[in-house]
């Protein structure tokens, strides 16, 4: 950018004392649901190997075409703001994909969108009010709790995680760690666990010893959504711009 | 009860709910019982071929005798064997998934799965166990159940499953009354979020309700407004064909609304 040179350092690096209120928009968000939709495209064959042992085998392909499509609708969306993307993915999410991973996860983008309102920029604390209202909207649907090996059990300690890190006075950046540590560390705690929700719970006690395939497309976003928040910082930084201060 | 028949039967649940194979110690934790016993045990169950050691790892796991077992449990079902053709005509009819289920205590145990004729990937669900209050089987099933047994089941645990199953007895004794209404019985996503079901009950040759047959399927497929029209005949003629080669006569028939 020009005249960055001439900028003293120091007005480039973050500011300590306003690290909790780093400001997501909607170029970040569609950072996200990229890294989501690339993921996911990575690991569609290992979805669909987890579900096959206690599900119906397509959560991989289903979870594929959901984001494929999500991001073919957000692409042509040039001026929409971060909620509204969220909720075109939700609604995307809803008519694409069958199976439960459809209305949960098309729920849990609707939620989180409605919360943003038309907001072009949000805080750490708003995305947390959105997390929150995705694991609500999930749970209404689904009836599940921590502890019924579904994605509940990745959702909601990555949403603790989360809120305990901005409380003690984390960044965007450290509480979407945190939030990836928890989502990943839930992930590997339904192995154990026999399933009481979904498909797999009709196998009973046969289905310890599995993974569940929706608590790991769950951590698989917040990994995402880790990656998205630092690369968008980044990027900043390089180009020199300070991003906006929000109030919430 | 004889003691050592009830250790084995848990060495081979313990064996059956694990991915992962168990060790002679490890089985001896998990069942409260001394090392030597299990061994015992466990060489009695493996000369039967009801368990088998894992050469390399000294481990447990079950013995391929189960598999035929289950197998002579599945073709002993009456049911299931009448059921073969017709579920195969239904499916190909209605173009989805078809379930043949039976009561056993409170749940639906699937004896019979047909898969949706669209060559996608599917897993066989034969010996999955569903609530009844929660599957379109098991409410066809109940609703046909004499007065006393419908109570006792009305009367205990209800599980929630998703955010649409029916917990409330009142509630679901008037989803029975609808199912002898009108000879079908539904589920909108109560087990399964996203999946539905339509199903009707089979008699035997007493008139007295046997289990169900069904399709299983995405909802918007199913019921799009409501449950598709051929669906519902679709099944209705497999479950009225399939209990007159049960032996049930006209009445029975035609009191399940057929």
């Amino acid at each position: 950018m020009i005249g960055t040179a001439a900028v003293p350092w120091a007005r480039l690096l973050p500011e300590p004392r306003r690290e909790a209120a780093r400001i997501v928009d909607a170029a970040c968000v569609r950072l996200w649901l990229g890294e989501v939709a690339t993921r996911l495209e990575a690991e569609r064959d290992f979805l669909t190997q987890l579900d096959a042992a206690i599900g119906d085998a397509d959560h991989g392909v289903n979870m594929h075409r959901g984001f494929t499509a999500v991001m073919t609708m957000i692409a042509e969306l040039e001026a929409a703001t971060p909620g509204q993307l969220l909720k075109v993915a939700g609604r995307t999410f809803v008519s694409t994909v069958g199976g439960a991973a459809g209305p949960l996860y098309g729920t849990a983008f609707l939620q989180a969108g409605e919360v943003l309102e038309d907001h072009r920029t949000f805080g750490p604390r708003l995305l947390l009010d959105a997390l929150r209202a995705s694991l609500e909207g999930v749970q209404r649907i689904g009836a599940a709790s921590v502890g019924d090996k579904t994605m509940v059990d990745a959702l909601s300690p990555a949403l603790g995680a989360y809120g305990l890190e901005l409380r003690m006075g984390g960044s965007l950046e450290t509480a979407a760690s945190g939030a990836r540590e928890a989502a990943a560390e839930g992930m590997r705690g339904t192995i154990p666990l026999q399933a009481r929700k979904g498909r797999a719970s009709y196998l009973g006690p046969r289905s310890v010893g599995h993974q569940d395939p929706g608590a790991t497309s769950t951590a698989l976003m917040f990994a995402a959504l880790e990656q998205a928040v630092i690369a968008d910082r980044s990027q900043r930084f390089a180009h020199g711009t300070r991003r906006p201060v929000s109030g919430s | 009860m004889i003691q050592s028949v009830g250790r084995a039967a848990r060495i081979l649940k313990a064996l059956g709910s694990e991915a992962a194979h168990l060790g002679v110690t490890e089985l001896a934790e998990r069942l409260g019982l001394a090392k030597a016993t299990v061994y015992g045990l466990l060489r009695t169950l493996e000369a039967h071929q009801l368990v088998e050691q894992d050469l390399e790892s000294g481990k447990y796991r079950l013995g391929p005798a189960l598999l035929q077992l289950g197998n002579a449990f599945l073709d002993n079902n009456e049911l299931r064997a009448r059921s073969l053709l017709w579920a195969e005509t239904l499916a190909g009819r209605a173009r989805e998934a078809v379930h043949v289920g039976v009561l056993y205590g409170p749940n639906v145990l699937l004896v019979h799965h047909v898969f949706r004729p669209d060559n996608s990937l599917q897993i066989l669900q034969v010996g999955a166990s569903i609530p009844w209050h929660a599957c379109a089987l098991g409410k066809a099933t109940v609703a046909y159940l004499e007065p006393e047994r419908q109570a006792e089941l009305l009367a205990g645990a209800l599980p929630r499953l998703t955010g649409r199953t029916l917990t409330s007895p009142e509630l679901l004794e008037a989803a029975l009354e609808t199912v002898v209404d009108t000879g079908v019985a539904l589920e909108d996503q109560e087990a399964i979020v996203g999946e539905a079901g339509i199903a009707a009950a089979l008699f035997d040759n007493r008139g007295a309700v046997v289990g169900a047959i069904g399709l299983a399927g995405p909802v918007e497929r199913l019921l799009p407004d409501g449950p598709a029209t051929e669906s519902v005949a679709a099944v209705k003629e497999a479950a009225r064909g399939l209990s007159r080669e049960l032996g049930a006569g006209r009445q029975a028939i035609r009191g399940a609304g057929a």
